[in-house]
């Protein structure tokens, strides 16, 4: 026994002497290199003279593996590319990648071991797990991107938001269904939703918009374990709903678009940007979704023919020429672009440490995305969404992605709703 | 009138199927003792099966592979894992089974990544009406086959040798075995009886008015937890009538959610354990259940 408490002492010993060096080291050759880099830049965790190490949380096993995917093998293609064209601040960009498997508890330990080894979060993917590091990142204030849509984010100082959040893109919505859909005061509107930050997110955007343009919501509550909205669809139906928003995944939707066409129930189906996947068109729901669906969405789908757009399509394609093409594709591209360019400004400001990337970030006004995103964005307000316009898109079996763009669109009442 | 019928009818033909797998469930724990938590994936394993065959071969062929596939996955979870324990604890058991599902359930989901896949029924989208009812003709088809099914289990419960040894082994294991009936054997019907029954349910539960097959549907399949525990756990009849009260109370409480809101949104959710715990309350043992179970 004494012999175990022994050697359990010596290896808890050596553990912490590694831990000590894991730290120091970093900040050693960041610190006594800095002024060789580049000319007097600060440096601190995740910098040395010739890398730049940004961390990647994201979800390879769990529920959101596929789509994580896509966005890893573009985030990667994409600083290959800035690496190949002289790197940022004179140095590569390096990524590192591990799963969080859509479980908040491995993704706060995985944050922990991650934290002191980069320079900036590209990516946390998905809502309780980037809900359960953002705190922890503001406090190291550490930039955290790629976390979704969910106006809770907003709050933070650290985080940049890949877009407008999912509230207004449903405040857009409803504009969208009065203005150019026709749907007349006091007509009711559905809303299928999933309980949490995202779909309750969407759930009071639509709420707040149908009360400014004298509409009726009528909420109906799911969870991502509901793949049969046949109860859902008769009770919208039996409520008279000309309209339904949908703030879920793309099972949800082929079967709610499946349900209401069965029903006979010829009404508009608007998803917030999560709700849509190509290859829904090829299941049994496919033309009910030609024939219905719309998406609401801050980032540009697939087949925009905008010239940043179709640089991502370029570099998806070569890197990953059987790739499943989706709006993962420009998300990828556009959120590393966002970071990017706050590397570039901390660099120029001489402060590429963690805080100075953020400090940099809340300088970004008026970034063009060369339509990856339908407006230039602002991210000068902590508490304010760099934009509110959306693209407003159609399903198309005819499109690349699924998805044939119709526009941009910015209503009155996404406009005038105010986040938190 | 014909809402609450649609509902009705919506909610019957949902709770056959949660009483194909709920009676999965009772199956396994009758004749092995173990709460089969791997149900979920093997479930999964059966409709990915015929989703991805229904191409080449045809959808007939696909479904017989599919049901034949999960019947032998589930043997050899229990020839391999199950049996092997060193002690037949029903605890052990149920945390090997957790560890069973999550390797399976990742594996499939790798297999499918983010595509919806079909599973390429005859029927398709159809929709049948009947006085002002509407309801997808797969779930009239899943209804018809489920009575049959379940027919066709009473028939080999009390009529074939094979059945009754199944049912000896349930009631008394140790005694059975005196009597020259071989628990391995009965073992290894039970399993994949539960195995073949789960695919049948999951083709359904894959088919319209559901997208087609994709990881959730494993987790679809804890739905019918409910419905066994307050059916009581070890009997057949208890899981399928368990399955058609979780059925119509969830219909009707997402139906009718606008009515019942001082209960708050996302009811259909919270329904089914109410209701079973309700009933454990009155009846500890489950509708059906045997009292022994519960002394012990």
């Amino acid at each position: 026994m004494k012999h175990r408490t022994r050697t359990a002492l010596a290896l808890a010993g050596c553990v912490a002497v590694l831990a000590a060096c894991s730290t120091e080291d970093p900040n050693a050759s960041g610190g006594g290199g800095g002024g060789g880099g580049e000319g007097d830049v600060e440096t601190g965790n995740g910098v040395t003279d010739d890398t730049i190490t940004v961390g990647m949380l994201t979800d390879l096993s769990g529920p959101f593996a596929a789509g994580a995917a896509i966005q890893v093998t573009q985030t990667q293609a994409y600083y290959d590319q800035v690496n190949e064209d002289g790197g940022i601040c004179g140095r590569d960009v390096e990524v590192q990648v591990q799963d969080h498997g859509y479980d908040p508890q491995r993704a706060v330990t995985l944050y922990r071991s991650m934290a002191p080894e980069v320079v900036a979060l590209q990516q946390v993917l998905g809502g309780p797990t980037s809900a359960a590091v953002l705190p922890l990142a503001e406090a190291d204030g550490l930039y955290l991107g790629g976390h979704g849509w969910a106006g809770v984010a907003l709050q933070y100082e650290n985080a940049q938001i890949p877009g407008t959040t999912y509230a207004i893109e449903s405040a857009n919505a409803i504009d969208y269904l009065v203005d150019e859909l026709g749907l007349s005061e006091g007509a009711k509107v559905g809303v299928v939703y999933f309980v949490g930050d995202y779909g309750s997110d969407s759930l009071a955007g639509a709420q707040y918009a149908a009360g400014e343009r004298g509409l009726e919501v009528v909420p109906q509550e799911i969870t991502p374990r509901d793949t049969d909205l046949s109860a859902q669809a008769s009770a919208l139906q039996q409520a008279g709903v000309s309209a339904v928003i949908l703030g879920a995944a793309p099972g949800q939707l082929a079967s709610l678009a499946g349900v209401l066409a069965a029903q006979g129930l010829d009404v508009p189906i608007i998803g917030n940007t999560p709700t849509f996947g190509p290859s829904l068109l090829e299941t049994p729901a496919g033309p009910a979704l030609e024939q219905n669906f719309y998406t609401v969405t801050s980032i540009a789908p697939y087949s925009l023919d905008e010239p940043g757009v179709q640089a991502a399509r370029e570099l998806y394609e070569a890197a990953a020429p059987d790739g499943e093409l989706g709006w993962e594709v420009p998300l990828a591209t556009a959120q590393a672009e966002l970071l990017s360019a706050a590397l570039e400004g901390a660099c120029e400001a001489g402060d590429l440490t963690p805080e100075g990337v953020v400090a940099a970030m809340r300088e970004t006004s008026d970034l063009d995305t060369e339509g990856l995103y339908a407006t230039p964005l602002d991210y000068t307000e902590v508490t304010e969404p760099p934009t509110r316009t959306v693209y407003v898109s159609r399903a198309s079996a005819d499109a690349e992605g699924g998805l044939e763009v119709l526009g941009t669109f910015e209503g009155p009442s996404a406009q005038s709703y105010t986040v938190g | 009138m014909t809402y609450l019928l649609t509902q009705l009818a919506n909610g019957l033909s949902y709770g056959l199927i949660l009483g194909l797998i709920a009676v999965g469930f009772v199956i396994v724990f009758t004749s092995t003792g173990v709460l089969n938590f791997a149900h979920g994936s093997v479930l999964l394993a059966g409709a990915y099966l015929v989703a991805v065959l229904h191409d080449p071969i045809g959808f007939w062929a696909a479904a017989v592979v599919g049901i034949a596939g999960a019947a032998l996955l589930a043997v050899l979870i229990n020839a391999v894992l199950v049996r092997n324990l060193a002690e037949a604890n029903p605890g052990t058991a149920a945390i090997l089974m957790l560890g069973v599902d999550i390797l399976l359930l990742t594996e499939l989901t790798r297999r499918i990544g983010n595509r919806v896949l079909t599973i390429g029924s005859p029927w398709g989208a159809d929709v049948f009406s009947f006085g002002g009812i509407t309801l997808p003709m797969s779930r009239v088809i899943a209804a018809g086959l489920a009575i049959v099914v379940f027919a066709l289990l009473w028939f080999l419960f009390a009529r074939t040798g094979t059945g009754i040894a199944m049912r000896a082994a349930a009631a008394d294991g140790d005694t059975a075995s005196l009597m020259g009936i071989r628990l391995s054997r009965t073992g290894a019907a039970g399993w994949a009886l539960a195995g073949a029954l789960a695919a049948i349910a999951g083709i359904f539960l894959a088919s319209f008015p559901a997208p087609g097959v994709a990881p959730t549907l494993a987790i679809s399949a804890f739905a019918a937890i409910p419905a066994w525990v307050l059916g009581g756990f070890d009997s057949v009849v208890g899981a399928i009538v368990g399955g058609l009260i979780i059925g119509v109370v969830t219909a009707l409480a997402v139906g009718y959610e606008s009515e019942l809101h001082f209960l708050g949104r996302g009811l259909g959710e919270v329904v089914p354990y109410a209701v079973m715990i309700l009933v454990l309350l009155v009846r500890p043992s489950g509708l059906f259940g045997r009292k022994e179970a519960v002394r012990v």
